[in-house]
């Protein structure tokens, strides 16, 4: 049968489309209510499954002209700086409305304290004439502890304190707040036309209004889920399977004798990566049989709870299913190029393509994000995708990036990031790693780009 | 009157009231198997979701502020996501313990009422505790939904008191209004339609209902009790205020199905794609045939006459500026079912194109016989036999793995304000049904979906309503199931329990389409001839 329109990915994402609104979320709070770290997480949700997201940061337009103002800059009374803040924030704005203008915005996140009424329905003109929907969302936080932690932790590295003295630093960054605090109105009743959400003491307290639209829901829920404990997520592809070794793909093989001994080295791999005394890890695994046997004594061992999730089975090749990528090249060469020039998007003949497998892992995000140490036994194309969200990599990357054999990764969110460490194991395994353009068995990823 | 009609099946059937209120998952009346009763999601051996534990959902609100509504949906989507979960009205067991032809005392809701009340109140509230306690207890239930009008702060905390020295979770929802359009609304179409108020107007009617609700329920406070996990659900879903002590999985799930549920009306329709080149085939996604071609015209055809006939019905009645809500077609990503919209697209309706919607993957049953499974996976057959919803073939999807693919589709179809077309694969029709349905997880394999039927879901106040749309015309051949189903024969009829008559079954010319080798267990009661007592 000819293959008319290889390209089967149709471009087409099923977010964006869903009802052709943009929407600008606008961030309101305090300084260190942890507004930046929401925007950086909901931005790095949001590109990852499809929907073009950015987060306008009004701190960064601000230092541009006043890279670092002590707090008589935040007094209200100080108009000097209140014209410059009011003129970084019309910057922002204006390169956020260009932004979705131009057509490639679907979500725009507006992080600033955005703190009173006045300068909210000012954005939400500003929006509406760009027909532009506005979702606030406000954190509140009274714990005074949680305050001073995210001062500490955080706005001291800021470039705003660079190079001073941490603790002279905290005290102006407390000063700042105080200022803040003078003129700060929180989202009332008043402004009961308007979608927003109000976060109080870190999801304790939920307030959501007027949600008109799947999307906004969809990030409400995120949001929602969000916790701040600290935790690590463990990632391992299954242990080298019978079809790795004849480069095979696809399929439901069983592990090979060395996969079978990554198996049993597992879990000493494990507590190598560093636990915590008394930490309760989550298996996960496929329903696949080689991941299910790769977590088999790590699950008797250590007795962890363990799921099988069927959404963590790998990418269905279709028709290429248990053919080698040589057979793949030889008997569907149209194919086999066009993956190769779009892998993202590219959709195996009656198979899945790395965007329906995103699709399909949302949940399971969803549900990571909830967790706290969970460790992931499952399949190169997916393990991609969910390293992909947690390191934000971008589409053009993520279905290319190598995953060795025989490795666990461990993952650690942190505030503005994920830290990642990689320990191998010391058994041998084929390499399944394959260059663009080479249909090659066992291909050495190349050392320059390791290093 | 059918407060007293329900009353008086209550008297005459002890076993009624119990199902009356039923939202039991038909899988768990199989053989429990470690090996094959894969729960939501993951599999569990108690067939609960271990990362959350038993829940009673209470809720808060007086009459006609949507609590059955909400309460019946929400018992809905989580029956259908596979937690095991039962809605406990609390007025029937009122029904039940007061004897037949008298009334609740008039001081029963009153918060200084005499002891004889308070006694009577304490021992009808205890009956229905104690079935929820044998529920969650002994009939691996997880959320047992407690349906009352809990108007008073100490009555909701000695409650959630009481089930926590059970080990028992509570999360209480308040439909609270301050839209008197709403709340007018709401008992005009559930709350008047008696024989009570045959003559009135129904403006009269609603004033005399409120004002009966007014005099019976005189103090009612809104939920502020911080020390309990509570959603209060403010004017039928226009702002949710979520008070999390301690939510968990389930409890967080809710609020987003709450954020997306709304009470507009609307119909769903759902249409087969028509036939494809390889039809046999699940893997080629092959184009349409020249009858699939033909049959995706008669189908859009008839669907607009049908939309057109529709709207003329409702101008006739009176409803002079009705207008039909826009439609918007949802496809799968598969050729056909895209191709089968090509006419609805040209003529400028919306088409959207989601991957989740692909079907069913047979894995290994792909093009093979009957005869062939049989013979390669015998022990596959038997298990499959024994649990058609959750069993999968090797490399296959079951239809539990399908339904959990599809949860964003039904939340936006929760979402959804216009009009919507769905075309699908039959697997995928089947799921769908079964949700809006609320059909017996183990009847969903075995739905019908012929191609010469367009199926119209209408929602009512209580209960969802199907209607079958014939598309004349069709060739006989492309009229029945999908070729590349999965070949295996149903159970044979007899095994099942049949069709209750009565309450329970569909009226004349809207039955769920079956297949005629089997009887049909009981459709899910959504619909229950359920009426506040307070009138």
């Amino acid at each position: 049968m000819s293959s008319g329109s290889i390209r089967r990915g149709n471009g087409h994402n099923y977010f964006a489309s869903s009802d052709d609104s943009k929407i600008c979320v606008v961030m309101v709070g305090l300084p260190a209510r942890g507004k930046s770290l929401i925007a950086g997480k909901a931005m790095r949700y949001l590109a990852w499954v499809g929907i073009p997201a950015r987060v306008f940061n009004v701190g960064s337009y601000r230092r541009a002209g006043t890279p670092q103002p002590n707090a008589n800059f935040f007094d209200p009374h100080n108009t000097e700086g209140e014209k410059m803040r009011r003129a970084a924030a019309e910057a922002a704005v204006s390169d956020m409305l260009q932004w979705f203008q131009s057509g490639k915005g679907v979500v725009a996140i507006l992080d600033a304290t955005n703190s009173t009424k006045e300068r909210r329905r000012w954005i939400h003109e500003r929006c509406q004439e760009a027909n532009v929907e506005t979702l606030y969302v406000e954190s509140i936080c009274d714990d005074e502890d949680l305050i001073m932690n995210n001062i500490l932790e955080v706005k001291t590295t800021s470039p705003d304190y660079k190079g001073q003295d941490p603790e002279v630093a905290a005290l102006d960054f407390r000063n700042r707040i105080r200022n803040y605090e003078k003129v700060y109105e929180t989202i009332d009743d008043n402004e009961k036309h308007f979608t927003y959400v109000k976060l109080i003491n870190v999801g304790s307290t939920v307030i959501i209004n007027q949600i008109k639209d799947y999307l906004s829901s969809r990030l409400v829920y995120y949001i929602q889920n969000l916790h701040i404990k600290p935790r690590s997520i463990w990632l391992s592809r299954h242990g080298e399977s019978e079809y790795n070794l004849t480069g095979k793909i696809g399929g439901d093989s069983n592990i090979s004798e060395r996969g079978e001994a990554y198996a049993r080295a597992l879990p000493g791999l494990l507590k190598k990566s560093g636990v915590p005394p008394n930490t309760k890890i989550v298996i996960w695994t496929s329903t696949l049989k080689r991941t299910i046997q790769t977590a088999h004594h790590l699950a008797a061992e250590t007795g962890f709870e363990k799921l099988e999730w069927k959404a963590l089975d790998e990418l269905d090749s279709g028709v290429c299913d248990g053919l080698t990528y040589e057979q793949i090249a030889e008997k569907y060469p149209e194919d086999f190029a066009a993956r190769d020039e779009d892998k993202y998007n590219y959709r195996y003949r009656g198979g899945e393509s790395y965007r329906d497998v995103v699709i399909r892992l949302e949940p399971i995000i969803m549900e990571l994000e909830r967790s706290e140490n969970v460790i992931i036994v499952t399949h190169q194309a997916v393990l991609r995708c969910i390293y992909a969200y947690f390191l934000n990599t971008p589409q053009e990357q993520s279905p290319w990036m190598e995953v060795p054999l025989h490795t666990l990764i461990k993952l650690t969110p942190r505030a503005y990031g994920t830290d990642e460490q990689r320990f191998k194991a010391d058994i041998p395994a084929v390499s399944t790693w394959r260059a663009k353009g080479t249909s090659a068995k066992h291909q050495e990823y190349p050392t320059e780009i390791k290093a | 009157m059918d407060t007293l009609l329900t009353a008086d099946i209550v008297a005459n059937s002890p076993r009624f009231r119990r199902k009356s209120s039923t939202f039991v998952d038909a899988i768990h009346d199989l053989p429990e198997k470690a090996d094959l009763a894969p729960a939501q999601l993951y599999s569990t051996e108690s067939g609960r979701l271990f990362h959350s534990g038993r829940i009673v959902i209470i809720t808060v609100g007086l009459p006609a502020r949507g609590k059955t509504h909400m309460s019946v949906a929400l018992a809905r989507y989580l029956r259908w996501l596979g937690v095991k979960t039962r809605i406990f009205h609390l007025g029937d067991y009122r029904r039940a313990t007061i004897p037949y032809g008298q009334d609740i005392p008039d001081d029963y809701f009153f918060v200084n009422a005499s002891a004889s009340s308070v006694l009577l109140r304490q021992k009808i509230v205890k009956r229905c505790r104690e079935d929820i306690y044998h529920f969650l207890n002994h009939e691996n239930g997880q959320i047992a939904i407690y349906d009352a009008v809990n108007p008073i702060a100490s009555g909701r905390r000695s409650l959630a008191k009481e089930f926590s020295k059970h080990d028992i979770e509570t999360l209480f929802i308040e439909s609270w209004c301050d839209d008197e359009r709403i709340i007018e609304e709401n008992v005009r179409r559930v709350k008047i339609s008696s024989p009570d108020y045959v003559g009135w107007s129904s403006e009269d009617a609603v004033k005399h209902y409120l004002t009966r609700i007014a005099a019976r329920i005189p103090q009612f406070q809104t939920m502020e009790e911080t020390d309990l996990n509570y959603i209060k659900m403010i004017n039928a879903g226009e702002r949710l205020i979520v008070n999390n002590k301690s939510f968990g999985y389930l409890s967080n799930r809710i609020v987003f199905y709450l954020l997306n549920l709304h009470i507009k009306s609307r119909h769903t329709y759902f249409a087969r794609a028509g036939v494809s080149l390889e039809a046999g085939s699940y893997k080629a996604d092959a184009s349409l045939s020249e009858q699939g071609e033909e049959y995706a015209k008669k189908m859009t055809e008839c669907l607009l006459q049908h939309r057109e006939a529709e709207r003329q019905a409702m101008a006739d009645q009176g409803e002079k500026d009705y207008e039909l809500k826009p439609l918007t077609v949802w496809t799968s990503t598969r050729r056909r079912t895209v191709e089968t919209a090509k006419y609805l697209h040209e003529k400028g309706y919306k088409v959207r194109q989601r991957s989740q919607m692909s079907q069913l993957n047979p894995g290994v049953c792909e093009m093979m016989s009957e005869q062939k499974i049989r013979q390669e996976y015998p022990d596959e057959v038997a298990k499959h036999d024994l649990d058609p919803y959750h069993h999968r073939y090797p490399r296959a999807e079951s239809y539990h793995d399908l339904a959990v693919r599809l949860e964003p589709i039904i939340l936006e179809l929760e979402r959804e304000q216009n009009d919507l077309l769905i075309i699908a694969h039959e697997s995928v029709l089947r799921v769908l049904y079964g949700y809006l349905m609320a059909c017996n997880a183990a009847d969903i394999p075995f739905l019908e979906f012929p191609r010469d039927e367009i199926i119209e879901i209408i929602p009512e106040s209580y209960q969802n309503e199907a209607r079958r749309i014939h598309i004349p015309g069709l060739p006989k051949e492309i009229i029945p199931g999908s070729p590349e189903d999965i070949k295996i024969p149903v159970p044979p009829s007899g095994m099942m329990t049949p069709l209750a008559g009565g309450l329970g079954s569909p009226k004349e010319g809207l039955a769920t389409p079956q297949s005629g080798l089997r009887t049909p267990r009981e459709p899910e009661r959504i619909s229950q001839q359920h009426v506040e007592d307070v009138v």
